[in-house]
């Protein structure tokens, strides 16, 4: 029953490959249609409230309010208005507050609880973490009574200061550092738990090696650790800036609670719901709204593509 | 049953340029039980997930029967098939898992309990069925990929590399397992694995293959006695066979400085040149009367019903070094040698095979 | 100059000790605030306790307040909340799938795009979805907020990276050998097994949801269907020592505990959540985490 090598026998060429080649592996043909309906509920959700939003505030932002194109009006008009710039000065000062605070606090935060004993840290970690429950409006609240001198458990550190009410608490060159705290309040324990987590992926071996070779605590952490979760750093970093151009809640709510002790212009957000409700000029809004998504997007991208912390294979 | 055809049948994945499975020719006959074998990265698998339908074929034709497949999704093709990680679904029960196929085919609950208890019994696994596959051992979930397969009584049964992951003893006794199993149900069996052991053990016939190519289809015996080139003569039998380069001179084969004679039957060639010589190791033994090959023995391998002797062969100043080839003896247990120790081996007649040099296309005698 | 080890070692005791009264006071100091009388606020000392008949007479004040309005915003939260979610899964799974295990043109750009909008925060494209809305005539309705909140980017990317990292493509081709046809395979073996995906995405959509106040800021006008975060802006509003001299005409006062237990009942789900789900947090942003 041997049966050699046959040679090549004619015919029978390939009736294969119907619908193409498939890399994994799936069966031919098939599979490519399947894709497409996999994703469908997905897409037509990404259509509607992702893609045609942006495309909408695009078209506005180049057109005029009634009708036709304004080419770049909107954004000069937008820009040269007055609040436009102190809304992006106020939001950069937040920024630059909060990302600092994240890049130095959170990291050595984290290394120490990862020096100590799991259990203790544990406990640790819980407790910065729990206030993440009371992001958004619950935080502006819990720290208006926090900031309030006549009831915070802070007042001691108040009054040190010399502030006797909230009014002085709340000045306006305030306000940066202030909305940096309560975002750290709310923010800092989960990244404080995720980096944590990222330093314990790293192999248990690893930080043994470097102990034979003679790093202490303090020189393992800053050769080793660090430079292993720095990705994880800057998808941190790149994240809390992109969402940081988006203050709304914060300034909104103080300001109602301080009867206008805050402008309600104060962040580029707010100014671009002032300009689209109260101005009812939608089209100037828009530019704003661009303006905003294309920070968001520069960071995105910058994400996504330099890091290389994402799989897109 | 059916019988199953590979016709030039070829795989080039995307984003290459080798053909992973390169014109591939393959009968198999209706109940037998042929085995791919090769080593790893020589397009097994490939083969195996083309002729189930889970890999496209580029080029040529595959038939189960006379259809051919091509193009036909994998449950249209009547085919089981048992991976190399099982694949158990980890979510259902050992029962189900048997049962799914079934289950997808429409049949009866009743039926579907019959022959999975059926299988279930076969394989040893009864006490099992309601247990989930995390909570088997590796040898029941081993039996349990079985058991998905045969529960489905397909026309083919397809195994990719099913006993890698069972630890040797296991592999030994399992092995014979599946082959009686094989032969009792007389499905048409396409079985792959790395190792030639378990290949020259289990194949009615065995398929050598090696970078995407077919090399040679025949019974075991066939392959170990005529390989068709120096590949399948080197990758059949363990201790491999010893490959050795040598000169056809008039006189004889000059291997190393020991001259042997040429068998009658290869007088043809005498004069050729470069060869490569074919030695299995029990087709030397150790001459008395120091006549022969000279080599220096580095180790003694005792097995207790026989011995290995790994020597190298000395050069013309009686020294060694790590590129001098080596060879390997089988000997009597009862033989006495040690490392360091320096031998002469001879040729028993008629067992040296030959190569082209350039080619590794054996050399027939006649 | 070397400082020894037991010097670090309470520098760092002081420092997390630190830390951990910045975190928690604030919320030891809300909790307290609810067993109190707006007087004894500023009166009594910060951590004093009040009494439990002062909780209770600050809870009926907060769920009195303007007949139930608390009930019918915590309501709200729930519906669009759970909405969103829900739509969100139902989207993402199946997404997820897709991506990771079939192919299909556009997939990798697909992937790209979801990338990037999961990163980017949708609050500034919240003004072109309201004009959007409004032209359906959707605006102040659920669905105004149901439905971009279901949009959700980074639950499909969590469904992508476990299902291209957790499931074995043999899995899914024995199913194929057994008998399925694609949707098949995903109905049988993918979808069971993506269970501990779907609590993810639902922790993570969830807090989202809940949590966000722009989106429904913008959306809702009417005060029957606020969500409890923006109903809290409005109880600021309402709250007498945020608007001294100035009690809205016949308006229902709010006082200071009660905005504290506001507080609390509003972040109550999203806290219990927190409270169970620290790992998914980590399991979630890590996630990305390209094997090196
Ligand atoms: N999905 C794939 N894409 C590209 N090349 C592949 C893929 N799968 C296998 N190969 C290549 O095809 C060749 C044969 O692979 P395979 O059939 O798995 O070998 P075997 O099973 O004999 O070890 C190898 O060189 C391998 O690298
Ligand atoms: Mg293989």
């Amino acid at each position: 029953m041997t049966v050699p090598p046959v040679a090549a026998i004619p015919g029978e060429r390939s009736r294969a490959r119907r619908g193409g080649r498939s890399e994994d592996g799936a069966p031919i043909g098939s599979s490519r249609l399947s894709g497409y309906v996999f994703v469908s509920l997905y897409v037509v959700l990404l259509a509607l409230f992702g893609i045609a939003p942006t495309a909408y505030a695009i078209y506005l932002s180049l057109t005029k309010v009634g009708g036709g194109i304004a080419w770049g009006s909107n954004f000069t008009r937008a820009f040269q208005d007055f609040r436009f710039l102190p809304a992006f000065e106020h939001v950069a000062e937040y920024l630059a507050i909060w990302l600092i605070a994240e890049a130095t606090l959170i990291l050595v935060l984290a290394l120490m609880l990862h020096s100590l004993a799991r259990r203790t840290s544990a406990a640790f970690r819980f407790l910065f973490y729990m206030p993440g429950a009371l992001a958004g409006a619950a935080s502006v609240l819990v720290w208006l009574f926090m900031l309030d001198p006549t009831l915070s458990p802070w007042h001691f550190l108040l009054s040190i200061l010399g502030y006797a009410q909230i009014d002085l608490v709340l000045q306006p060159s305030h306000l940066p550092l202030i909305f940096a705290i309560m975002a750290f309040w709310t923010g800092a324990g989960g990244w404080i738990v995720v980096m944590y987590g990222a330093l314990n992926n790293i192999p248990d071996e690893l930080l043994e090696a470097a102990k034979l070779d003679g790093a202490n605590a303090f020189q393992s952490a800053l050769r080793i650790k660090l430079p292993l979760i720095k990705k994880w750093v800057v998808y941190m970093l790149i994240l809390s800036f992109a969402g940081g151009t988006q203050l709304f809640v914060e300034p909104q709510l103080v300001g109602q609670a301080t009867a206008g002790l805050v402008s309600n212009t104060w962040s580029p957000n707010q100014l671009a719901y002032y300009i689209a409700f109260i101005n009812d000029n939608f089209n100037e809004a828009a530019a704003i709204s661009v303006t905003l998504l294309v920070l968001g997007l520069v960071g995105a991208t910058l994400l996504v593509w330099r890091t290389k912390l994402f799989e897109i294979n | 049953m059916a019988t199953v055809t590979f016709k030039e049948a070829s795989r080039i994945y995307p984003k290459t340029e080798r053909k992973a499975v390169d014109r591939l020719n393959l009968e198999i006959g209706d109940g037998e039980f042929v085995v791919l074998v090769g080593p790893s990265g020589c397009g097994k698998t490939t083969s195996l997930r083309m002729l189930a339908g889970l890999e496209p074929v580029d080029e040529g034709g595959i038939f189960i029967g006379d259809q051919n497949v091509v193009g036909l999704p994998p449950r249209s093709r009547d085919i089981a098939m048992v991976f190399q990680n099982y694949a158990l679904y980890p979510h259902m029960n050992v029962a189900e898992n048997m049962g799914f196929a079934l289950k997808m085919a429409k049949l009866e609950k009743s039926e579907i309990v019959t022959r999975v208890r059926e299988a279930a019994k076969i394989l040893d696994l009864e006490e099992y069925l309601e247990r989930k596959p995390g909570q088997l051992s590796g040898g029941q979930r081993q039996r349990v990929a079985m058991g998905r397969a045969i529960v489905r009584k397909p026309q083919v049964f397809l195994m990719d590399e099913p006993l890698s992951n069972l630890d040797a003893k296991l592999r030994v006794s399992t092995r014979t397992q599946i082959a009686e199993l094989q032969s009792r149900l007389g499905v048409t069996t396409l079985y792959v694995t790395h190792d030639q052991v378990e290949a020259m053990t289990m194949g009615d016939r065995v398929a050598v293959i090696k970078d995407g190519v077919l090399q040679q289809v025949d019974v075991p015996r066939a392959l170990y006695d005529a390989p068709i080139n120096s590949f399948v003569a080197g990758f059949i039998g363990s201790p491999a066979m010893n490959l050795l380069d040598a000169t056809i001179v008039e006189s004889g084969v000059q291997i190393g400085r020991t001259l042997v004679s040429l068998p009658q039957s290869f007088h043809q060639i005498a004069g050729i040149g470069p060869v490569t010589v074919g030695l299995r190791p029990e087709a030397l033994e150790l001459a008395s009367d120091g006549n022969g090959i000279s080599a220096i023995v580095k180790l003694v391998e005792e097995l207790g019903s026989e011995a290995y002797i790994y020597a190298q062969l000395d050069d013309l100043a009686g020294e060694t070094t790590v590129t001098t080839p080596e060879i390997v003896v089988r000997v009597a247990p009862t033989v006495v040698v040690k490392s360091g120790d320096r031998i002469t081996l001879r040729v028993k007649d008629d067992s040296m095979l030959l190569f082209d040099a350039e080619s590794g296309v054996r050399i027939k005698g006649r | 100059m070397k400082l020894s080890h037991f010097t670090w070692r309470i520098v760092g005791l002081i420092v997390l000790l630190g830390f951990t009264a910045f975190f928690f006071v604030p919320v030891i100091w809300v909790l307290l605030a609810t067993t109190k009388t707006d007087v004894q606020l500023t009166s009594s000392g910060p951590f004093s306790l009040g009494t439990l008949s002062h909780f209770v007479h600050a809870w009926k004040a907060l769920f009195g307040f303007q007949s139930d309005a608390m009930v019918g915003w915590l309501e709200n939260s729930a519906i669009y909340s759970f909405g969103g979610v829900a739509i969100a899964i139902i989207a993402a799974i199946p997404a997820g799938y897709g991506l990771a295990l079939t192919q299909f043109i556009g997939r990798r750009t697909l992937l790209a795009i979801t990338l990037v909008t999961m990163i980017m925060p949708a609050t500034a494209l919240v003004l072109p979805l309201f004009l959007e809305m409004n032209s359906v005539n959707l605006t102040d309705t659920p669905w105004a907020v149901i439905l971009p909140f279901s949009f959700f980017p980074f639950g499909v990317y969590l469904c992508y990276i476990f299902f291209s990292s957790t499931i074995p493509k043999d899995l899914l081709s024995a199913a194929r050998v057994d008998g399925c046809n694609e949707w098949g395979v995903f109905r049988y073996v993918a979808l069971p097994l993506a269970r501990p995906v779907v609590a993810l995405v639902a922790f993570f959509a969830f807090v989202a949801d809940w949590n966000n106040y722009y989106l429904p800021f913008v959306m809702i006008a009417s005060n029957s269907k606020l969500p409890v975060q923006v109903g809290l802006e409005y109880l600021i509003s309402s709250t007498e020592a945020f608007n001294p001299g100035n009690p809205g005409t016949g308006a229902q006062l709010v006082q200071r505990p009660e905005l504290a237990l506001a507080i609390l009942v509003a972040i109550a789900p999203v806290a219990i959540v927190f409270m169970f789900a620290q790992r998914t947090l980590v399991k979630g942003m890590l996630a990305g985490a390209t094997k090196e």
